[in-house]
């Protein structure tokens, strides 16, 4: 059952220097006008329902006026190796893929249990509570490439899947290999600082494998055993530390 | 008296007034306590059918105009959110499946030990099994966010090619709830033919039609009998497993994510008990209110009865009492972060209170009140202490889905509950308990009568010595 | 060949009818042309009777092999038809798949368990039958076939060990 056009696989992974963050906040909008987000409005936000398929955490540390902040933490799907969202669905919306080695989410698939946000350590998910509607003129500036979400439906962070898709699909096309740095998410490109690095970690030589060899690496939650595709860089001192 | 052994004739006024307040020695001809049952069904009064409509109305609101109002909007009407992604429909469908297993634990259970004092009340228990997984199923097809999709986990070969994957535990839940409907419902009817089959013998109009048809044509022939004996005995060892794996797989359901305070591995003998805890403490309460108001059920259901069932809650308060310390214990003493951040927000957060009155409802009542022989003979308090544990129970559910859901390994997410329409949705399921339960006592003979004709068979008076003790015979 | 009629004794207690039974044997009726209707399980050996062949044990043991067989499909055929891999489990496990072998061998056996008390006992069947509704007030009734010309010092000798009537049986609608 060998489809020639799907042989290709990679690893796709990201590290994130959390020591180059400012926490301008530019790669959550720039993934929300990427992937069609929708806006739940104010009131719902605060609730805790936005739908933010990237968040920037920070947390403050001690007593006011003496307080410290943490460094800027973009926190996204993790495109987790084996990822606990997978296995309790129990209607298959939530299946790893060979081809890129992360995380999907077939949205037609789902029917709002919510198991997998549940058990994600990260809450990288987020729900469809409602028929958001995106208030104008934004409704006329959907992606095309991406499916818009109705309610009751799981979504979270795709590393831009569409866009790795488009890359390989035009490497094949043109008969040669991907070019590391070819296929940036939304976020990535977005980044002022460029903090997010994005890329192959199934070649040794991409800027990404060799950042996640980096000693200041980590990863969250290292020992649930998720095996994250993503990697936080994080040292001593930073430019993004504002405390 | 009708193919009853007699017993030996009581020696004195005072023993022979003991032995009839038990049901099993103070028999009747059959024909009188067929009588009774059947006037017991056809008597209602305008106060019957007052609550009936009010609890219509209150189901057709609440419950279909409110769910059809969620369905539409998306359940941003409800109060779940991140990270209290289920809230309160799933606590009700735990606490409903809970209610669902003192029927089969009553039926068959003490069928299986030949506890004599299940007879009269084993289809009214049973009845609160079909009618709350009714209400469990309901509670979790709200909590759906498509649930117009929801056949999708039903293993049929579809247009999709795809098969529900089986290493969900709500594939399993799927499996086990449907195969616990369909067998507890079996269960209910087989024992019922032959109550059809006596009802059908008097009645008239529309329900001589409605009998008629449901006995399917039960005349209780050798064969007849011997079939519905074995298929009973089948059911009664059979149903037991199945009844005890469905409320572990809902633990599963838990217990297999990975979060704090949900990975445990007692989890599933935990919800059993738990189960079981609100399951029989329901059972309590429907007695009394069966026995209040309905006709003749004062004959059937007495003072023994709520003692016997007053000491079963008892047990089974001290099993979940053990069952809470055991998991409590061992999270304590694990040392993870997050747990410890979480049974620091059970014990001392801001709805500290639910987790208390969990503990005085589910343990500090049962152990101080149901030791007294006194309180658990009498239906009030009995009724009361019912109510009370299912208070418990339910809050237990509330501590361990919203409450602990809000705490988890990334703090940046935590975000407190505030229920929304669940609450209304939840009354609905009340209500359209309570009225199932209402139609269906004037409808279906409510105590078994063969079965209390067959255990009065049984029961003997025997002397030892200068004594005069009870004495069963097993007829089988 | 001699003209039958079906016969019906009523009777209030357990020994009477024990001792008719008897003495209708001793009479020439055979047992397999007796039938007790009773309006509690009153078992054969109370009566003297012989046991009563039931295929429900048989049809729950089938039952409970079907349904372990659709769920070894559902376990171990159906995630072949379209292989998807979450979580890094295998795409066969062996856990779940117990509990999915486990529920529907138990709806298996308790389906059949059900159907084969319908298809033992002819349910449902609404044709007229032989029976009379004191039998449901704790009556015992012993149908059985009785050759015409015997019938006057049979239905004597019953009356005589206490049968409350003994009359033709009509079928009658239920």
């Amino acid at each position: 059952m060998s489809n020639p056009l799907e042989e290709v696989g990679h690893k796709w992974g990201m590290v994130i220097d959390q020591d180059l963050c400012t926490g301008c906040q530019a790669c959550v909008t720039a993934c929300a006008m990427e992937n069609n987000i929708a806006f739940v409005g104010e009131q719902d936000a605060a609730y805790g329902r936005s739908l933010q398929w990237i968040r920037v955490e920070r947390f403050w540390e001690g007593e006011f006026p003496e307080v410290k902040s943490t460094p800027f933490q973009p926190v996204l799907c993790q495109q987790c190796g084996q990822a606990p969202c997978e296995p309790v669905c129990p209607v298959y919306a939530s299946v790893h893929s060979e081809n890129q080695q992360i995380n999907i989410q077939v949205y037609n698939r789902c029917v709002g249990t919510r198991y997998c946000a549940n058990n994600c350590p990260y809450q990288a998910r987020v729900f469809n509570w409602r028929d958001y509607r995106e208030p104008g003129p934004l409704d006329n500036a959907l992606n095309p490439d991406v499916t818009v979400r109705r309610r009751g439906i799981m979504e979270k962070c795709t590393f831009c899947v569409q866009r790795i898709v488009q890359g390989e699909d035009t490497a094949r096309a043109e008969g040669r290999q991907m070019a590391d740095g070819e296929v940036v998410p939304a976020c990535a490109q977005a980044c002022p600082t460029e903090a997010i690095v994005f890329g192959r970690l199934d070649d040794p030589d991409s800027l990404v494998s060799r950042l996640k060899r980096d000693g200041r690496a980590v990863q969250l939650l290292e020992e649930l055993g998720t095996q994250p595709s993503v990697t936080y860089l994080k040292g001593g001192s930073s430019y993004g530390r504002n405390g | 008296m009708a193919a009853t052994a007699k017993p030996i004739a009581p020696a004195t006024h005072e023993e022979h007034a003991e032995s009839r307040q038990h049901l099993m020695l103070d028999p009747r001809p059959r024909g009188e306590m067929n009588a009774m049952v059947m006037e017991s069904m056809h008597t209602t009064s305008w106060k019957f059918w007052g609550i009936a409509f009010l609890l219509g109305i209150v189901v057709l609101v609440c419950l279909f105009l409110a769910w059809g109002y969620m369905i539409s909007e998306g359940l941003g009407v409800a109060g779940v959110n991140r990270p209290a992604y289920w809230g309160i429909f799933l606590v009700n469908t735990v606490f409903w499946i809970g209610i669902s297993h003192a029927g089969t634990f009553v039926s068959a259970l003490l069928r299986v030990f030949k506890a004599e004092f299940r007879r009269p009340f084993t289809r009214a228990a049973e009845l609160m099994t079909t009618f709350g997984l009714i209400q469990a199923g309901l509670s979790i097809f709200m909590h759906m966010g498509r649930v117009w999709l929801s056949y999708w986990l039903a293993p049929y070969p579809n247009a999709r090619g795809l098969w529900p994957n089986f290493h969900s535990p709500l594939a399993w839940d799927f499996l086990a709830i449907n195969t616990y409907l369909l067998a507890s419902t079996m269960y209910l009817f087989l024992p019922l033919i032959p109550d059809l089959a006596m009802a059908r013998d008097r009645s008239t109009g529309w329900r001589k039609v409605v009998y008629r048809v449901l006995a399917l044509g039960f005349r209780g022939t050798e064969g007849e009998w011997a079939h519905l004996r074995t298929a009973m005995n089948i059911f009664a060892f059979a149903i037991l497993p199945v009844m005890f794996s469905v409320h572990t797989i809902v633990a599963w359901d838990f217990a297999a994510a990975s979060r704090p305070g949900w990975s445990s591995t007692i989890f599933g003998p935990y919800f059993v008990v738990g189960a079981l805890h609100s399951g029989v403490a329901a059972v309590a309460m429907v007695l009394v209110v069966v026995r209040g108001t309905m006709k003749n059920m004062k004959y059937f259901i007495r003072a023994e009865h709520f003692d016997a069932i007053g000491k079963l809650m008892l047990v089974i308060s001290m099993g979940w009492a053990y069952f809470f310390f055991n998991d409590y214990l061992v999270q304590w003493y694990g040392g993870d972060h997050w747990t410890h951040t979480l049974l620091a927000w059970h014990e001392s957060g801001p709805l500290a209170w639910i987790w208390g009155l969990m503990l005085v409802c589910n343990v500090a009542v049962p152990w101080f009140l149901l030791w007294n022989r006194k309180i658990r003979s009498r239906p009030g308090w009995m009724f009361v202490i019912g109510l009370l544990i299912n208070v418990g129970m339910w809050c237990e559910r509330y501590v361990i889905i919203p409450i602990s859901l809000t705490i988890n390994r990334m703090p940046f997410t935590w975000q407190s509950y505030r229920p929304g329409i669940e609450i209304v949705l939840g009354i609905g399921t009340l209500a359209f308990f309570i009225l199932l339960y209402m139609l269906a006592s004037r409808l279906v003979p409510l105590v078994p009568v063969w079965e209390v004709q067959e255990g009065q068979m049984a029961h003997s008076l025997r002397k030892f010595g200068r004594k005069t003790v009870v004495s069963v015979s097993e007829l089988e | 060949m001699e003209e039958h009629k079906t016969l019906l004794a009523l009777f209030e207690d357990l020994d009477p009818t024990a001792a008719a039974i008897e003495r209708l044997r001793k009479l020439g009726i055979p047992d397999d042309q007796m039938n007790v209707i009773s309006g509690i399980p009153v078992t054969e050996a109370m009566l003297g009777r012989p046991r009563q062949w039931s295929n429900v044990p048989r049809l729950a043991l089938g039952g409970s092999l079907g349904g372990f067989l659709v769920g070894a499909f559902l376990a171990f055929g159906a995630p072949l038809l379209y292989p998807i891999h979450v979580g890094g489990q295998a795409l066969i496990p062996i856990p779940p798949s117990i509990v999915v072998l486990f529920e529907l061998t138990m709806l298996g056996m308790l389906v059949s368990t059900f159907i084969g008390v319908f298809l033992d006992s002819y349910f449902p069947s609404y044709r007229p039958k032989e029976y009379l509704p004191e039998i449901s007030d704790g009556k015992i009734g012993i149908l059985f076939q009785c050759p015409q010309q015997k019938q006057a010092q049979i239905v004597l000798a019953l009356k005589k060990l206490g049968a409350e009537s003994v009359a033709p049986a009509e079928a009658r609608q239920l």
